[in-house]
Order: structure tokens, then C-alpha cells, then sequence
């Protein structure tokens, strides 16, 4: 590693063009590319709109949208990771400005998204936010400001690449009132694929709670796909034991998330809804068993085939989890039609997910489930 | 105590089953009929580094938990549901307080020749930071001694350590290994003050530790943080194994198993989140950690025992096995607080290479705890 920080500061002193020769710069191919002509469909990609209120870069200010704790470590060592483990679009390490993971350095813009799809074989991505929990989920008139904000932002992104570019709208969680008229707004006006909810509502609530059952209702009546991206809670934002919150505590999230919402009876009240988790499902695959054990047992009524049965109808994005070790544990626990394909881009290099696939070996079949087959089925509009 | 919703119709069906009256609720066959035993087939017997004592001086009801909602027992005792196809009536039937034979019986009911004694979720009695904490450590500990003079051939103990008092734990360690003959020290996943274990304030702890090379048993412990969630179940459905995952990142990314080499760490139910997340973790290595792991994070976290305890899922099995070094996997139960059913009934669809199921169900322990070597059934 130390030799490559060294090089790395060379290329930032001398430029990479008087070290290298800009034939071997361009020449990174990827390790793992895509080969249909319809490409991958991406469920798990970030946005992040220019003008956003309290954030940067698509990320929120504070610990909870702060970089991943690792970002400045790899930027500066610019070993295994390419240095490419930054928050957003904002502050990329060094490596970018030698490498071409991750996409180069500077802002997201829509164009750095489409290039890197290009070069992975991507064909469309559908667009949420990342960590802006504390900004769009404040629950006052500012919150539905910003999600008005951001969702006309990812429309207009729709309407100047409407063959690679969906959207899952946001709402302003836990306004209900708010979060009613954004969704109406979202599915009528901008034509949305999904909406994009948080794992919790920053307020110390989780989805089953009570307080936010009209949402469900109505998101119900519209067999609303409802993307869930975690959101590190208040409880455990700022814990001390030596790793940021980007290390374990995000997908904690989406474990109690999920478990909220079975026990608060929504799933089974509003079957209509279908719920997709990111990062292969959080820690929820390896915890299932038990889970299962723990069941409150005044909650069976909601559970009529089993827990399991409850987990294998929700769909799970691979981003930045296609490691060996959850894989396992996820293609032990569901069938491969809850696959779907995401890569967390631009918080995560594309690589991170893509890189691993070779190392699945998966079937055919499997891999074109994961590509875009599955996922066509939930958003047929865009078939190829 | 805010389980009691969950848990009211198991206790008063237990109390009536206390009451002799278990033929007229079930009919007798049924009862048997629910009993097929999964009984081991290791070699000598297997080797449980991940079963409780409840010292009577010290329990709760007699089943090893403090009371409260971190130490509650588990939620969801009421009949099985249909639902979960393989629900949660007790099959050992076990009621009232936990006594070593009944221990003892269930042991050889599945084939087990050795349990290594820790204590379950008593953080709020034994991590008080006070007199009191010491004198329910050592309580706990001398119960536990108790118990491997009686049955010197069936038991083992890990010593409990009265943290977040450093002093009170560097005594307690001195007496455990030099007094007691521990095999190791038993330590929960945090202090029960919002520490884990690679702040700082353990420093003296490992110091030790590593000087007596000693090895390192680590139980989950909701922290207070989160152990009050409102998002559905108890905490014992996820945090325990959340804080796990936490405490093993502390301990990794801070340093302890690089400054102090000699210590080995065990930790449970199958390292908990660990296996799922590494791939995430290795990613977010914090920033002047990787001093700390000159061969990477997987390597470091390649160092711990994890025990199969109620995590012999195929799931997290796969995940385990996947990232895992083979001998790095050990047998054990969490029994009392969960049935030795909820692992062993687990193993048979795992179908397990005959070398590999030998050496989980004993010879991986028998090299962290040698003198069980010899020690057969």
C-alpha cells in the first residue's frame, strides 16, 4: 500500500500525464461488464440535486450524512479501494484523478451517471436520494420544499434521458399530510417509478408505527413499489466504538425496518405495496432464523405463512453487497427472482458491486434475473 | 417488565404445566410426538463452548436473565405459530429455575460431552461499575467453579468480569484464572455505559489478557441505546446480534487484536451480523485504522472463534462457512435461554462433510481449550 500512496502523491505533484502514458490510464476496462444490448436495470442509484438545501454533494451535513468513515483513509491511501469510498459526488480521493474508478473526480452530474452506466453496460437507473434524512424527513414545510425539490429535479433528469433514467419520488416522511400530496404529485404529475422511503422517519419511528399508516394506505391503492434506503437513526448515529455509522449501523437499519413493518401489520394489510431493500438486504438475511425465534408472538396474526414466507416476497438490491459471504447467505434465504441489480453509485464506485460478479458464478439464468428480467416485471416500462 | 405482553399466556400455560397438569392440556402422545431428537454423532462427544449457568444467588426466576427488557427472556414463547412452520414451544419443556443436572440431562439427551459455563444477559447485575457488580461477578464465578469441581468432566468456565470497573476486572481476572483455573473470560459485547470494548478504557483489561494469553468469550448485550427501540420486537430479536457486529469492528478497527496478539476471541450465533457485513466493513475501514490491520480487515476478523449457537441456519451457516476459516467454528447451544433444539435441529440440513462435522462439534475446541482433549463420553 505504501508504495502506491507514494506513487499516488507522485501523480498528484508531477500529473498522471507526465508518469503514465494516457493510453494505460484509458485503458481500465472493467472487470465485469454487462453484455445484453438492453443493459443492467440499476434500482439502487443516488442523485444528488445541485441545489439542495443543507446538503452537499447529495449527502446532508452532520454525522449522519457525513462521508463514510473510511473515505478519507482511502482516499489518502488510495490502496484497495482506489480511494474511491467518498460520500456523493463530493470529495472523491486522490486515486480518481489517477484511476477511473468510480467515475473521476468533482460534482455528480447526470452525464458522469450515464458514462459510468455506459461503461458497465447499465442501460437504465432508476434515481433515489442518498443520506438526506435530516433534511427532507424534518417534518416541517421545509421537508416538503426540499422533496418538491428533489423530485422535480430527478424528473427533469427523466425527461432529457428518458431511456436511462427512472425515478422513485420522495416524500416528506413523517408529515402525512405532506407525504400524501407528494405522492400524488409524484405518481400523476411526474410520472414516478416508485417512491423512496427511509428505513426510519427521523423521528424515532420506524414504518409499522401507527402514525403513518395513511401513507400506507394510499401508497396501497396505487400498488405502490416502495424503494427502502436505510438511514442511520438518532439512537445510533453517533456511538463510539470506533467506526462510522456507514460501517454496520446502515444496515442495521434495514433489518428493523423490515421487521417493523411486518409486525406493524402493514405488509399484510396492504399487500399491494412491494418493498425492495438495498445492500442484498442489510443484516436481515443472516439474522432470519432468529427472527423467526423472536417473533412477538401477539403479532402472528400478520405473519399467516410464517416470517419467511414474509421475507421472501421482498426484493433485494445486490449494491455494494455481491461479497461471497452475503451472497451466500441471501441465495440461501430467497429465490432468485428477489434479486434485483444496484450498484449505490455515486456514494459507491460501481465497481464495488460490479467486480464481485464474476465470483458468483451464476447461472445464466440467474445473472439475466439479476441484470434486468426481474426487474422489468416491476417496472415494465422499461423492457427492452 | 415490557415483555410480559409477549410472554404472559407462555408463563401461566408453563404454570400449569408446573402444576402436573401436562396430560390434560397435550394429549401425552403429542407431547412425545414433537420429540424427535437430533442427537449428535460426534466423536467423544461434543464440546459446548456457548451454554449458560443461572446462579441461583444471582437470577432472575431462575433463568440466568436480569430483569428488565435487555434481560428478558425471549419474547416469543407463546404456542408455536402455524406460521413459522417450526414455532417456539419449548420442546425440552423446560419450567423453572435452571439447575446443572437438568443441564446435565439435556447434555447427554443430545450428545454433548463438555459445556464451557458463561452467564447469560445479566449485564445490569453484573456491569454496575460498583461493589455490588464485583460481588455478583464473583458470586457468579464461584458458582461456576462450584459446578467444575462437582462435574470436573462435563463443565467449563468462562469467568465473568465486573466492567465498566477496570480495577474490580483486573482483580476478578487474577482470581478467575489463578483461583478458579478458568478456561477463559467471559465479556459482554459493551460495558453497559456506552463503551465497547476497543475504547480505550479496556486498554488495562487486554493488557492482562494478553499477558496471561488468555482467551476472550464475548456474549451480546443490548447497550442502552438500543435497547428501548420502538420499531416492534425486544431487543433480542436484533440488537443482540447488531451489537456483536459492533463490538468485533471495535475491537478490529481500534487496534486490540493488533497490540495485544496473544488474546483469542471467541464471540456467538455465528458472528451475529459479522459474515453478512465484512465485504461493507472492509470498505469503510476508518481512517488510520489500517495501521492496525497490516493484511486487512478480513484477515483480523479471520482470528475470531464463532460459535454455531442458534445461528445454524442455512443462512448465516453460509455466510459463516463462506468467509470463515473451518477451524475457526465451534459448537454451542445458548441453552438455557434457547433450547439446544434450535441448533442441533439445524445441523442435519446443513449436510456436513463427517470432518468438518467432527471437528465443529469438538476438536476445533479442543485446541483453544486443550484440556478437554481427553474428555469423552
Amino acid at each position: 500500500m505504501h508504495s502506491r500512496r507514494e506513487f499516488l502523491k507522485a501523480l498528484s505533484v508531477a500529473g498522471a500525464g507526465a508518469i503514465l502514458p494516457a493510453s494505460e490510464l484509458l485503458a481500465q476496462q472493467p472487470k465485469f461488464k454487462f453484455a445484453s444490448k438492453a443493459g443492467a436495470i440499476d434500482v439502487h442509484h443516488h442523485m444528488a440535486p445541485p441545489n439542495l438545501p443543507g446538503a452537499v454533494g447529495g449527502i446532508a451535513a452532520g454525522p449522519r450524512g457525513a462521508q463514510p468513515a473510511g473515505a478519507a483513509a482511502a482516499a489518502a491511501r488510495g490502496g484497495a479501494r482506489g480511494g474511491d469510498a467518498r460520500g456523493g459526488g463530493a470529495g472523491r480521493g486522490a486515486a480518481d484523478a489517477a484511476g477511473q474508478r468510480g467515475g473521476g473526480r468533482g460534482a455528480w452530474t447526470p452525464q458522469r451517471s450515464i458514462e459510468q452506466m455506459d461503461k458497465f453496460g447499465i442501460g437504465v437507473s432508476l434515481l433515489s436520494l442518498t443520506q438526506v434524512g435530516n433534511v427532507i424527513y424534518d417534518n416541517t414545510e421545509k421537508g416538503r420544499a426540499a422533496c418538491r425539490l428533489v423530485n422535480e429535479y430527478g424528473a427533469k433528469c427523466m425527461a432529457d434521458y428518458p431511456k436511462r433514467f427512472g425515478m422513485f419520488a420522495s416524500i416528506p416522511f413523517p408529515d402525512v399530510e405532506g407525504s400524501l400530496k407528494e405522492i400524488a404529485y409524484a405518481y400523476d404529475t411526474l410520472k414516478a417509478d416508485g417512491i423512496s422511503i427511509y428505513t426510519n422517519d427521523n423521528q424515532g419511528k420506524w414504518p409499522g408505527d401507527p402514525a403513518h399508516e395513511p401513507i400506507w394506505q394510499e401508497l396501497n391503492r396505487r400498488n405502490a413499489i416502495l424503494y427502502m434506503h436505510p438511514w442511520v437513526p438518532a439512537c445510533c448515529s453517533n456511538l463510539n466504538y470506533g467506526a462510522g455509522s456507514f460501517m454496520n449501523e446502515i444496515d442495521f437499519e434495514t433489518s428493523r425496518a423490515v421487521i417493523s413493518f411486518i409486525t406493524g401489520g402493514v405488509l399484510f394489510k396492504y399487500p399491494n405495496l412491494k418493498l425492495i431493500l438495498a445492500h442484498s438486504g442489510g443484516t436481515l438475511p443472516v439474522l432470519a432464523g432468529r427472527m423467526k425465534d423472536r417473533y412477538p408472538a401477539d403479532k402472528n396474526q400478520y405473519i399467516p405463512n410464517g416470517l419467511w414466507a414474509e421475507f421472501r416476497k421482498l426484493y433485494y438490491d445486490c449494491a455494494h453487497a455481491t461479497y461471497k459471504f452475503p451472497w451466500a447467505a441471501l441465495t440461501a434465504l430467497v429465490p432468485p427472482t428477489q434479486f434485483l441489480f444496484g450498484t449505490d453509485y455515486s456514494p459507491e464506485p460501481i465497481e464495488s458491486t460490479m467486480d464481485n460478479i464474476p465470483d458468483l458464478h451464476l447461472s445464466k439464468d440467474v445473472l439475466d434475473m439479476l441484470e434486468r428480467t426481474n426487474a422489468e416485471k416491476l417496472f415494465p416500462r422499461f423492457k427492452a | 417488565m415490557n415483555h410480559d405482553h409477549c410472554g404472559t399466556s407462555r408463563r401461566q400455560l408453563l404454570k400449569t404445566l408446573g402444576a402436573g397438569a401436562t396430560l390434560s392440556v397435550f394429549g401425552g402422545g403429542k407431547l412425545l410426538a414433537q420429540e424427535k431428537v437430533n442427537k449428535l454423532h460426534v466423536k467423544g462427544g461434543a464440546i459446548d463452548v456457548h451454554h449458560h449457568h443461572a446462579p441461583p444467588a444471582l437470577a432472575n426466576g431462575g433463568r440466568g436473565a436480569a430483569p428488565g427488557p435487555r434481560g428478558a427472556a425471549p419474547p416469543a414463547a407463546t404456542p408455536p405459530p402455524a406460521a413459522g412452520g417450526r414455532g417456539r414451544g419449548r420442546p425440552d419443556g423446560l419450567a423453572g429455575p435452571w439447575t446443572p443436572e437438568k443441564t446435565l440431562e439435556q447434555m447427554d439427551k443430545f450428545g454433548i460431552a463438555v459445556s464451557i459455563l458463561s452467564m447469560t444477559q445479566m449485564g445490569d447485575i453484573l456491569y454496575r461499575g460498583d461493589e455490588q457488580g464485583r460481588r455478583n461477578v464473583r458470586i457468579g464465578n464461584d458458582y461456576g467453579a462450584s459446578l467444575m469441581q462437582k462435574w470436573p468432566k462435563r463443565f467449563g468456565l468462562m469467568g465473568g468480569v465486573p466492567l465498566p470497573d477496570i480495577d474490580g476486572v483486573l482483580k476478578e481476572i487474577e482470581y478467575c484464572y489463578d483461583t478458579l483455573k478458568v478456561d477463559a473470560i467471559g465479556i459482554y459485547t459493551n460495558d453497559n455505559k456506552g463503551r465497547w470494548p476497543g475504547d480505550k478504557y479496556f486498554e488495562p483489561m487486554w493488557q492482562e489478557l494478553n499477558r496471561r494469553n488468555g482467551i476472550c468469550y464475548m456474549h451480546p448485550l443490548a447497550p442502552t441505546c438500543c435497547s428501548n427501540l420502538r420499531y416492534g420486537p425486544a431487543a433480542a430479536m436484533l440488537e443482540f446480534d447488531f451489537d456483536i457486529t459492533r463490538a468485533v469492528a471495535s475491537i478490529v478497527v481500534n487496534g486490540v487484536m493488533f497490540r495485544y496478539p496473544n488474546i483469542k476471541f471467541v464471540t456467538v450465533h455465528s458472528g451475529g451480523a459479522v459474515p453478512m457485513l465484512v465485504g461493507r466493513m472492509k470498505d469503510r475501514v476508518p481512517a488510520g485504522s489500517e495501521q492496525y490491520l497490516p493484511n486487512g480487515l478480513y484477515a483480523e476478523v479471520r482470528k475470531w472463534y464463532f460459535d454455531i449457537a442458534h445461528a445454524a441456519f442455512p443462512w448465516p451457516f453460509a455466510a459463516a462457512r463462506a468467509f470463515m476459516p473451518p477451524d475457526h467454528l465451534m459448537f454451542g447451544t445458548d441453552y438455557s435461554p434457547e433450547p439446544i433444539e434450535s441448533t442441533v435441529n439445524e445441523l442435519p440440513g446443513l449436510k456436513l462433510p463427517e470432518d468438518f462435522y467432527q471437528a465443529l462439534g469438538r476438536t476445533n475446541a479442543e485446541k483453544l481449550f486443550p484440556r478437554f482433549k481427553g474428555v469423552v463420553i
